[in-house]
């Protein structure tokens, strides 16, 4: 009989931090910010081509672990868009219920895990357990009741798969939609508790002047909170069908970093994410919502990016207040899915991701391969936003230690949840004083 | 895909030990952090698809889930120990 022996090894596996900022400053003030991001190209949109227009959604999915469902929700609605197929209600709605899902999962591991432990004065999620114990149990909690919506929709927790163009491989029967409702009302609780104390949490003062506002970007529908449809409309008068994105937005390539920028044509910057959804669709925010901000103060108009970490939350508890409303309509389709037949066509559909605006264009052939792809995600479109920002803070900051400097630059760099691992790790700073350059 | 990186590097390491032992490589054992952002399923899942084709194809998981969230490795994943049969049976 073959011996065996074990040896202990106890090695920790790393995401190596992939973020660093640059910043060049004197006497004068702040002369360059530059956030790097060191992810190497990952050619999604180049090894789409020839695949089937139906693999599209699983595909795309595996752009991210933590959103892979604004992935599928973009791509199927554009293949949709490219052949003409609209979705029935019940299809949409259980769409809807598998965003709102996403939704909590996301939000709520930003608002507990990264964000908090910044306004709190902890390194780290783990640290600030010690001395919050409750906080983070409630945090995992809710984090747990929108899995459960993803697992029952999508077949399991992450990258899902039971999304197709057309709807859905299976539609679950309305019986098994009521052991989630208990849940979930728990859970709805746990969130609005969530958002008083998120509110109460010390904000840092920041706001921009009215002639330097944020242009906020993001969906926007008359009878919905946006997630999966609407025109795209902004804070200074944009309002177009999601079809001339590419009229109005350009990616450009900048030397420093191998993520693209997004802009807006002749205007720069914007802002995409739950601040710019909220900015512009609050009154169509459930009535607990609206009442929930209200309670606590909160206006219905926020420029303050510290403050996202409340805007969250109160999209947290939308999403488990919308899920209740679908689970308690809900009405199985009768086809779990419309079926497709390919053409030669181009398609495009932009939803609302957790971090924001999420754009897809594909072409497909008559065979339905994919003959060109463009994917424009929310990370892209904020990042000159957030280089913006640390250019107005900068000044303010410049004179504390590098460590504290630091901090202050990663807490202002989380304000936008960007889906890089700089806003979960380490994030290198550069100072560059006088020529002299330090680390 | 931050995963994407982080098994890679798990499966580096593996092979790097393997390689400096003569016996045959037969399980991995995993501790995962409670408040590790990854389920032990999806954590299988990439690890499955990331030896398939290469000499760790077939290598037995065990992943242990711990449930402490105070625990100071509460977020990280430590590859805990490897298991080895001696190659030559005797």
């Amino acid at each position: 009989m073959a011996k065996s022996k074990t040896i202990k090894v106890d090695y920790l596996a790393r995401v190596e931090g992939e973020g660093a900022l640059y910043i060049r400053y004197d006497d004068g003030g702040v002369h360059d910010v530059k956030l790097k991001i060191f992810e190497p190209p990952r050619f999604f949109e180049g090894f789409m081509r020839g695949r089937d227009y139906l693999e599209a959604p699983d595909i795309t999915a595996r752009i991210c672990g933590i959103c892979p469902v604004a992935y599928q929700m973009s791509a199927l609605h554009a293949m949709e868009d490219a052949l003409g197929l609209v979705p029935t209600p019940e299809l949409s709605a259980l769409r809807r219920l598998i965003y709102c899902g996403e939704w909590i999962e996301s939000h709520t591991l930003h608002i507990y895990m990264l964000h908090a432990p910044d306004f709190l004065g902890y390194p780290s999620a783990v640290a600030m357990a010690k001395d919050h114990p409750k906080i983070v149990q409630v945090g995992l909690q809710i984090k747990k009741a929108g899995n459960a919506i993803v697992k029952l929709l999508g077949g399991r927790e992450i990258h899902p798969i039971n999304v197709r163009v057309g709807g859905f491989y299976r539609v679950p029967a309305a019986s098994e939609l009521k052991p989630l409702r208990e849940q979930l009302l728990q859970a709805r609780d746990m969130a609005a508790e969530t958002v008083r104390w998120a509110a109460s949490l010390p904000f840092p003062k920041f706001e921009r002047s009215a002639e330097d506002q944020y242009e906020f970007v993001a969906l926007s529908h008359s009878q919905e909170y946006p997630m999966n449809k609407g025109r795209i409309a902004s804070t200074r008068g944009l309002d177009i069908p999601v079809s001339e994105y590419d009229s109005h937005f350009r990616e450009e390539h900048v030397e420093y970093t191998n993520a693209l920028h997004s802009v807006l044509v002749e205007r720069g910057a914007y802002f995409v994410g739950p601040m710019a959804r909220y900015n512009l669709n609050y009154d169509r925010l459930s009535p607990l919502v609206r009442q929930t901000a209200e309670d606590i103060g909160f206006p219905p108009f926020c420029a303050n990016p510290f403050q996202s970490i409340v805007v969250r939350s109160l999209e947290v508890l939308y999403a488990f207040d919308e899920a209740l409303r679908i689970i308690d309509g809900y009405q199985q389709p009768q086809e779990p899915y419309l079926n497709t037949e390919p053409r030669a066509s181009t398609g495009c559909a932009a939803t609302e991701a957790p971090r924001g605006l999420l754009y897809h264009r594909y072409s497909i052939d008559e065979r339905g391969k994919i003959t060109d792809a463009k994917i424009v995600p929310p990370t892209s479109q904020n990042q000159k936003t957030i280089e913006d920002d640390l250019r107005h803070m900068l000044p303010k900051f410049l004179h504390l230690p590098e460590d504290k400097l630091q901090a202050q630059c990663e807490q202002a760099i989380r304000n936008y949840d960007p889906c890089i691992s700089c806003s979960t790790h380490f994030l290198q700073l550069h100072l560059e004083r006088s020529g002299r350059v330090g680390q | 895909m931050h995963e994407q990186s982080l098994i890679k590097n798990l499966v580096e390491k593996i092979h790097l030990l393997a390689s400096s032992e003569s016996d045959r490589l037969v399980a991995a054992r995993l501790r995962l952090g409670a408040l590790a952002h990854i389920s032990a399923e999806h954590l299988r899942e990439h690890f499955e698809r990331e030896i398939i084709g290469t000499p760790l194809e077939g290598l037995r998981l065990q992943i242990e889930e711990q449930s402490d969230i105070h625990h100071a490795e509460a977020q990280e994943i430590i590859l805990d120990s490897l298991e080895f049969e001696d190659s030559h049976g005797d």
